[in-house]
């Protein structure tokens, strides 16, 4: 009888490996998308002889060539050398503003879903009023409180996505509270304390993981929409945001907007891409 | 009839070697080599059988048989993904090839569909009204006002009180058994030929489902409809259906006359599967049982090991007061098994919850053990948990699916801080090999663990504990029935050599009797009547009592007084 | 409707107001308590020609000598009477100042979410009919494409290809028709791929259910197994994201309004933000607020009246961002 049983258990296994052996083809385009722009913030100068700040004045707004991919600015500088080395500020501000989003939402939907009560009715009265103001715009008030540097626009951008993470994780807590195996586990001599640490935000932190990597793509494009406002760091700094910015007076000329739009949406469309597919493996 | 002019050449030759009748009347279903795949698995390997006019076919198998899937394709209902090749013949048309324009008018007209799943069936923004008159529009009745008084005398017809009061219902305003009754109407009031029931009582309680299983065979004999019954019960499709087709993993291990499949199975697994149903087999397990039941004849001086008096709780429910349970009181020896049956909201799950001391009772109180459980606080709780335990219903939500099979069973002692770390694996590995689990599974999770197995964690779990009595609420209800008689063995090996004592909550009658002592039968928070095994199934007292005996599918009442079958099964062989 | 409707309804009502006061309050807090003193710092800034006199007289005008607390109480009592006070820049009524540029967003914001709308049903119900080989995958891909574009981008690339190449507006003239439609789209385009998303979403849900399969058993054809059974069900918690999407449309507007060179809230807020007018920014975000509560509201209020499943005392409902929040709330509901 247990031969039985442990033929079929085999064969769920072997059925979920090929899944995960066998991994769509844009799955894959978009891990070595995110694996490029990793490696140039990492190591910009790797991957280009140019000066993202000495340009060529006798060079300037060429159009892209083999000796300039993205062509080239108005000062004569090397468009693709300034995407490449604007790309560590991008990135890691928008790791920043996730980090912050994601553990202060968690840690707000986590004490308000579980605690539940007065807590609850205050930490949710708090997030519909985050909710309340447009995300743009509380990350604008935001950054002007702080003041206008990348840094801070980073925050400002976290700060505007903290009501989300709080909610979701709130009504992860509140349904994996509800869990029957959290009810075993009590009866099973479980603590509050242990029954929060051990089987509650393990559970309810795995669908953060997907939104979190989802808010890390959305952040790339706040904080290029503050950048594009003037809100980031001054040039000759080449966040993308700021480097379309600058594109958009120069329209004569297109490649210095679209360059630098083609490598913000295939980063974006790539992390979006890798939080779908999280989701779906979960 | 031009359809049955389309039979090939080819097809009467096989049907005439197959069935060497002359002027035999053609089927009315005929499938034949059909397979059906999602991707790369084959989930249906090339079966075939037929079904011939006012006749009924019973589709029997555990999960992962295929049953569902090939009504699915007979219906061309398969989800997107799935691909079924071979051939099926509606009325002598060959309908898997041809087009979905080419099938439509089929579809309600000339096969009726019954679904699993009621409450989920109908579409809960609409009316049960607007969705019977997509039904009435396939009857080409251009009277509206005819329409919904055909659709009125439909739902009078299928045994529903107040025709014009469902009409204007939302499906959320009735129960699970009006719903299957409204969509039982719904599928034949366009007089199909055929009816595919997909499972059409298992979301429903049991006095209910022999009601509606009575409606579908009254109603096929009345308008000679043939009926497609897709089932888990083998005593059910015994009673209900003229011919037997019995799958595992998708492939036919037997099929023929119920009469000859269900009397003298040949297949092992047919002869396995008649075996453990309990309604046909009510005393298995009387040799272990009995040992029991000695204990609770000598046993009388004893305290008994759970004591629960007079015991009274009530809920506020949208400002209505509900009397959940209602001067309960029972008693149970030590060693032996008592049995709380009652149908959904009978009041015995929170009976249980009560018992656990998860919840306080408004008035009575409860003792485990000779300890009092009402009115404690929740660290004396805890202690008492040590020695009293629940295994839950469902083994897919009651293990947390983050954690290893190693963790969980380990997690009790853990927090209870039983002996050293040494020992705690010594006696997960113990508990485990009492359940019939190998070792090779701790540093598994639960999620690549089939049903019996996880249940197997979940007893194990409770268990490791060494309580004296475990609570069962279920245990087997959300697994197969050859998983659910593994799991009887084990619970009634441990109960045999740890002298556990059960109270086991279900509402499967023939279950009980298989393995219980004494019985409460639960209605509506009340106990209307309880006594030894012996008394409740050979003398019951209340008609509740009876009416709940009623419902246990006997396998031979149907067949008996249906005409003869004339139908032929092709049973492929492999 | 029903009494315990009514009392809910003013219940909802009383939360709606605690929320836009607090809101204010925030954006207060933010503003003023953060940083140093980036206030006087900009009133000082020798750009700006002030005089010390004129210094002293704009912060006692503004109670900016006060202390906090006393500030805070000061602009709240008046904002709750509907007086958002003077313009720290121009020393002109905040209220005038909204008033001159909101014709402008407005039209921009209904237009484009007239656009946002149409696109989105278009896409997802499209759907619906294109068959698998004819580009379904094509149009599932829309929103999660248009999602991961900044929408400065949509509209630079806008202006560069009908503006500038085809010639069909003037960048100059940023009211004429064709620029303020151009606006729009760029406005609408990331909107209408978050609605479509939820949208498509739920119809994949809805078709998935086994009454959808049931009435395709009863011979109902595609387009009316849509029309009659998927559109209500998947196009009714649309209902509760057009508050957010409204917040988007306004916090869009930001960015659009500089794009295209038109004057609007936007462009009101991009100058108050560099001029840190703090009496402008909190008006214009507790506007906000009052516009997203007030729609977030009347969709709880109307919901229940739509769906006959949906009573109104249940609580406040999670907006379905993710298709499993009505799973939660049935486990929720499920008691012995």
């Amino acid at each position: 009888m247990t031969l039985a049983s442990f033929s079929s258990a085999s064969r769920v296994t072997s059925i979920g490996r090929q899944t995960a052996l066998r991994v769509a083809p844009t799955v894959a385009l978009s891990f070595a998308v995110i694996a490029i722009v990793i490696a140039w913030s990492v190591a910009p100068s790797l991957f280009t002889g140019h000066s993202p700040i000495v340009g060529v004045p006798a060079d300037k707004l060429l159009s892209p060539s083999t000796a300039h991919w993205f062509g080239t600015d108005h000062l004569g500088r090397d468009l693709y050398t300034r995407v490449v080395y604007g790309t560590a500020s991008s990135v890691t501000s928008a790791l920043i503003a996730v980090v912050i989003a994601a553990v202060a939402g968690g840690l707000i939907g986590l004490l308000a879903g579980f605690l539940g009560g007065r807590v609850d009715i205050v930490l949710a009265r708090l997030v519909d009023v985050l909710l309340a103001i447009p995300n743009f715009l509380l990350a604008v008030i935001v950054v002007t409180a702080l003041g206008f540097d990348t840094t801070n626009a980073a925050i400002a951008t976290g700060v505007s996505a903290v009501a989300v993470f709080a909610r979701v994780m709130r009504a992860e807590v509140i349904k994996t509270r509800q869990a029957i195996f959290v009810e075993a586990a009590f009866l099973l001599g479980g603590s509050r304390w242990h029954i929060l640490l051990r089987h509650v935000l393990p559970n309810a932190s795995r669908s953060v993981l997907p939104l979190a990597v989802l808010q890390f793509g959305l952040s790339i494009l706040v904080i290029a929409s503050l950048a594009f406002l003037g809100y980031g760091d001054p040039p000759p700094a080449s966040d993308w945001g700021l480097l379309i910015s600058i594109g958009k007076d120069y329209l004569k000329w297109p490649w210095l907007v679209y360059a630098p739009a083609f490598v913000t949406i295939a980063t974006v469309l790539s992390v979006n891409r890798i939080s779908r597919w999280l989701r779906k493996t979960d | 009839m031009a359809a049955q002019d389309r039979l090939t050449a080819d097809t009467l030759t096989r049907a005439e070697l197959i069935a060497p009748v002359p002027l035999r009347p053609l089927p009315l279903l005929r499938v034949d080599g059909l397979s059906v795949c999602y991707g790369p698995h084959e989930v249906v390997t090339n079966v075939g059988f037929e079904l011939g006019r006012g006749e009924s076919l019973a589709l029997i198998g555990e999960s992962g048989s295929g049953k569902s899937t090939i009504a699915r394709a007979v219906l061309r209902l398969l989800p997107s993904g799935g691909h079924a090749t071979g051939r099926v013949a509606f009325d002598g048309q060959e309908v898997l090839g041809i087009s979905e324009r080419g099938f439509r008018p089929l579809r309600g007209r000339a096969i009726g569909f019954v679904p699993q799943d009621p409450a989920n069936s109908l579409n809960p923004v609409r009316t049960i009204g607007a969705q019977a008159q997509e039904a009435a529009a396939l009857l080409d009745e251009a009277d509206k006002a005819f329409r919904k008084q055909l659709i009125l005398e439909t739902f009078a017809e299928v045994g529903l009180d107040n025709p014009r009061r469902v009409y204007d219902s939302y499906p959320h305003q009735l129960s699970g058994g009006m719903l299957q009754r409204v969509l039982i109407g719904l599928a034949i009031l366009p007089r199909p030929a055929l009816l595919v029931a997909d499972e059409p009582t298992s979301a429903l309680d049991v006095t209910i489902q022999k009601r509606i299983l009575d409606l579908l065979t009254r109603l096929q004999h009345d308008l000679k409809i043939s009926l497609l019954l897709i089932t888990h019960d083998l005593a059910i499709a015994a009673e209900r259906a003229n011919a037997l087709v019995v799958l595992k993993d998708g492939v036919i291990h037997e099929a023929g006359r119920t009469a000859s499949v269900f009397s003298s199975p040949e297949s092992a697994y047919a002869r396995k599967l008649r075996a453990d149903v309990p309604a046909l087999n009510p005393d298995r397990y009387a040799a272990s049982r009995d040992r029991g039941f000695h204990a609770v004849k000598t046993g009388g001086g004893d305290t008994p090991k759970i004591d629960v008096g007079a015991v009274t709780k009530t809920f506020i429910v949208d400002g209505k007061t509900l009397t959940a349970v209602d001067d309960v009181s029972f008693i149970v020896p030590a060693g032996t098994t008592h049995a709380l049956v009652g149908e959904s909201g009978s009041g015995k799950t929170t009976a249980v919850r009560l018992l656990l001391g998860l919840e306080q009772p408004d008035t009575g109180t409860i003792s485990v053990a000779g300890e009092q459980i009402t009115g404690r606080s929740p660290e004396a709780l805890r202690a008492a948990w040590r020695h009293l335990q629940l295994v839950y219903q469902n083994p897919f939500t009651s293990l947390d699916p983050t954690w290893t099979i190693e963790r969980l069973v380990r997690e009790p002692l853990d927090r209870f801080r039983v002996g050293t770390s040494k020992e705690r694996v010594a006696r997960v590995r113990e508990a485990l090999a009492d359940v019939g689990l190998g070792g090779h599974l701790l540093s598994r999770k639960p999620g690549t663990l089939s049903g019996g197995q996880r249940q197997r964690v979940a007893i194990a779990r409770a268990l490791v504990l060494k309580p004296d009595v475990i609570v069962l609420d279920e245990p087997t209800s959300a697994l197969d029935v050859s998983v659910q008689a593994d799991i009887v063995e084990v619970l009634l090996s441990l109960q045999a050599n740890l002298g556990l004592t059960y109270v086991f909550l279900s509402h499967d009658l023939a279950l009980v009797r298989q393995l219980a002592h004494t019985v409460s039968v639960m209605h509506r928070g009340r106990i209307v009547e309880h006594g030894t095994v012996a008394e409740i199934f050979d003398n019951p007292q209340q008609p509740y009592t009876r009416s709940l005996l009623a419902s246990i599918p006997s396998g031979i009442a149907g067949a008996a007084h249906l005409p003869q079958a004339r139908l032929r099964l092709m049973a492929t062989a492999d | 409707m029903s009494n315990a409707y009514l009392a809910d309804a003013a219940k909802r009502l009383a939360q709606a107001f605690i929320v836009i006061l607090l809101a204010y309050v925030l954006t207060f807090v933010v503003v003023s308590i953060l940083p140093g003193d980036p206030i006087t710092n900009v009133l000082r800034d020798p750009q700006n020609g002030f005089s010390e006199d004129e210094i002293k007289a704009i912060i006692a005008a503004q109670g900016l000598d006060q202390p906090i607390p006393v500030q805070l109480w000061t602009s709240l009592s008046h904002f709750v009477i509907g007086d958002f006070g003077l313009s720290m820049r121009s020393s002109r009524p905040v209220a005038t100042l909204i008033a001159e540029v909101l014709p402008s967003t407005l039209i921009l914001a209904s237009a484009a979410f007239a656009i946002a709308l149409l696109l989105a049903m278009t896409i997802a119900y499209g759907t619906q009919f294109i068959p698998k080989q004819l580009g379904q995958g094509l149009l599932r891909g829309f929103p999660s494409f248009f999602l991961s574009v900044p929408n400065f981008v949509i509209g630079l690339m806008l202006i560069h290809v009908f503006g500038f190449q085809l010639g069909l507006f003037r960048v100059i003239a940023p009211n004429s028709f064709w620029a303020t439609f151009f606006a729009a789209v760029a406005l609408g385009i990331p909107v209408s791929a978050r609605i479509a998303e939820v949208l498509i979403a739920n119809l994949d849900k809805e078709s998935e259910q086994e009454y959808a399969a049931v009435a395709r058993g009863r011979g109902l054809t595609q387009m009316r197994l849509f029309a009659k059974h998927l559109l209500k069900p998947s196009s009714l918690p649309v209902v509760t994201v057009i508050a957010l999407a409204i917040g988007e449309l306004l916090g869009g507007s930001l960015i659009t309004e500089t794009v295209f060179g038109r004057t609007g809230i936007g462009s009101l807020v991009q100058r108050s933000v560099s001029t840190q007018d703090l009496p402008v920014l909190q008006a214009v975000v507790s506007l906000a607020a009052v516009v997203f509560v007030l729609v977030n509201l009347i969709a709880d209020l109307v919901y229940p009246l739509l769906d006959p499943r949906v009573k109104l005392v249940d609580g406040p409902r999670e907006r379905p961002s993710t298709a499993d929040d009505s799973a939660t709330a049935k486990s929720a509901a499920v008691t012995s």
